[in-house]
């Protein structure tokens, strides 16, 4: 008997999404340097968007400042493993306890605010953390920076469990966003975004769903945070508190739809690949194009598209990530 | 008396925080737009004064009409030509719309004028008062009373114009605006233009005071936050204050604790303030509403 069409859809998304999974574990082996290096960016700014996906795309309330959280992930495993001792998961779990209370004590006072407000308090917690971070020397070496204890083994190998943590990073972070879209919790959050007013009427509480989802996001964000303190081996506040981080994850998000589970992968494999190519190519102009870039992102997708409208809009930078790495010296 | 001198150069400084925070305020209370390229603006507004100051030996205060002509226009086109597209969508896609303009921005300074500290000291920059032990350093007093006259000029202009009574009446309610014959895409336009000519008459005012290079924007976008905050959406005194509290509490903090924590202590109080009294000290109803 034939299918009908919605089925058919979900059966070809399953295939593909299957196919992809296959894909990306299997990319471990045969990969170069380069490639593994470049993937595990994806990956890593993936992850971060499905992190913002939990509290913008869920819930609507737009935590500009969602990069807070993968400095503390950073700053908590890099404490734990240099002044403690400690082993990376040791700190990495660490790093989850401190964002889930840090989302927990700050999200009860913050979500009085909404809209613009909120995004800009959050925005003003990264400040206030980077700041602190930044002289609290006693335990955070300030400007200085931290530097990690290496991790064991030669380097390619390295290389691919760097790229099979953040693979499976990524792979986790879209699982709680696919089981999100489908569960009690993430009803309530939808329902908060629709309308919180009305959402609170029917009898679920705002605040409960509002703080629980950041601390989930929050997790989120501090794993990408501790494995990359472990992965790049040194950490500072001006780099793992930058707000850059957040811009790419909410630019990943608006480009590869909130609702999808390909769209951002896609689109972070867009965005890292012509930023990569946009540093070796244009080193003067490197921060105007991905400037422009974030601009016509905006400009030329339609607010509440489909994955289908975007479709033609990624393939686009598809085609020209793929005339750029041709033409990659 | 470190205190003393420390209240006394809060004082002034807030001064220039709030004329940097008025134009700021202006759009983000009039269209709800947070505009993450102030800080460019502003630099802007110093570059202006840097080259008209080297090429002329032109008296910075006197290049103030240039900077603000050149921004006013500058700021129009791009209100007009980018910002009014996207100006009706959600709150993250406007802020990360203007986050990409303060990068290309930045970049396009950078090629300009290179990443080189720069500033511009006037014949008469050594001469310093001395009150009862506190310096004021005559520079610093004339940038001040220079920001205060170019914040009353602005509020003079809401209060008192056919066009400020329009903006008004946009940012109270776009749709009754549209109904009695206001072209609301002008009237964004001209309000942005109008916030981004205040920006770059504080860049000139800054050139006097501190060192500027082209990565400096963002802290002026960030302290224009804070002043905002502080003393509420809408209201011209409020932006006042807000600046005062602000450039006394920058200063006090790194007299007390240390320089280093000054921006926490900034940052604290503007996450402080937003969820104790989210409308500020003298924010007013019906700009840009408390909610999504």
């Amino acid at each position: 008997m034939l299918r009908s069409r919605p089925e058919r859809r979900t059966a070809i998304g399953q295939l593909a999404a299957g196919g992809l999974f296959a894909a990306t574990v299997g990319g471990a082996f045969v990969l170069d340097g380069y490639w593994l290096r470049t993937l595990t960016e994806v990956f890593l700014i993936a992850s971060i968007a499905q992190s913002i996906n939990i509290i913008a795309g869920f819930t609507g309330y737009a935590a500009f400042g969602q990069v807070v959280f993968f400095g503390l992930g950073n700053y908590a495993a890099a404490i734990a493993m240099t002044t403690l001792g400690a082993p990376f998961l040791a700190g990495a779990a660490l790093g989850s306890v401190v964002c889930a209370g840090f989302a927990m004590v700050c999200g009860v006072p913050l979500f009085r605010l909404k809209g613009h407000y909120f995004a800009i308090a959050t925005l003003g917690l990264n400040e206030a953390v980077k700041a602190v971070v930044n002289n609290w020397s006693g335990l955070t070496r300030g400007g200085a920076g931290i530097s990690l204890p290496l991790p064991p083994g030669n380097v390619i190998g390295n290389a691919q469990a760097f790229y099979g943590a953040f693979l499976t990073l990524m792979w986790t972070s879209i699982a709680v966003v696919w089981l999100l879209g489908r569960t009690r919790f993430g009803y309530a959050c939808r329902a908060i975004r629709a309308d919180e007013d009305a959402a609170a009427a029917t009898g679920v509480n705002p605040l409960f769903y509002k703080t629980g989802a950041w601390m989930l996001s929050a997790v989120l964000a501090g794993w990408a945070g501790s494995l990359y303190a472990y992965w790049q081996s040194y950490i500072e506040p001006s780099v793992v508190f930058n707000m850059d981080v957040s811009i790419e994850g909410f630019v990943v998000l608006l480009l590869g739809g909130a609702g999808s589970v390909f769209g951002p992968i896609v689109a972070a494999f867009v965005f890292q690949i012509v930023s990569t190519l946009a540093w070796g190519q244009l080193l003067i102009f490197h921060l105007g194009l991905m400037g422009i870039l974030i601009m016509l992102t905006v400009l030329l997708l339609p607010q509440r598209s489909t994955w289908a409208e975007r479709r033609g809009v990624v393939v686009a930078g598809l085609m020209f990530a793929g005339r750029l790495v041709r033409a990659r010296p | 008396m470190l205190l003393a001198q420390a209240l006394v150069n809060g004082i002034l400084l807030g001064g220039l925080y709030a004329c940097i925070a008025v134009g700021f305020s202006l759009i983000w209370g009039v269209m709800n737009l947070i505009n993450l390229a102030h800080g460019s603006f502003v630099l802007l507004g110093a570059y202006v004064t840097a080259m008209l100051n080297q090429a002329f030996g032109l008296d910075p205060f006197l290049t103030i009409p240039f900077s603000g002509g050149v921004l006013f226009v500058l700021g129009y086109v791009i209100q007009r030509g980018l910002v009014n597209l996207v100006i009706a969508r959600s709150v993250f896609t406007t802020l990360i719309f203007t986050f990409g303009l303060n990068m290309l921005l930045v970049n396009l300074l950078l090629l300009a004028f290179t990443a080189d500290l720069r500033g511009i000291t006037v014949s008469y920059a050594g001469i310093v008062w001395q009150l009862g032990g506190v310096r004021i350093p005559s520079t610093r007093v004339a940038v001040f009373l220079a920001a205060l006259l170019l914040t009353a000029l602005l509020s003079l202009f809401t209060n008192r114009t056919r066009l400020g009574a329009a903006i008004k009446a946009t940012s109270f309610d776009v749709d009754a605006a549209r109904l009695v014959g206001i072209d609301v895409d002008h009237i964004y336009a001209a309000t942005f233009a109008i916030g981004a000519a205040m920006a770059g008459a504080a860049g000139s005012l800054i050139a006097v005071n501190l060192p500027f290079s082209p990565v400096v924007g963002d802290f002026y976008t960030m302290k224009a936050f804070v002043v905002v905050v502080l003393g509420g959406l809408g209201s011209i005194p409020g932006v006042l204050v807000g600046g005062m509290v602000l450039g006394i509490t920058d200063n006090i903090a790194s007299v007390v604790l240390d320089p280093g924590y000054r921006d926490a202590v900034s940052f604290t109080l503007l996450v402080l303030v937003l969820v104790l009294s989210p409308r500020g000290l003298f924010g007013k109803r019906f700009y840009a509403e408390i909610k999504a």
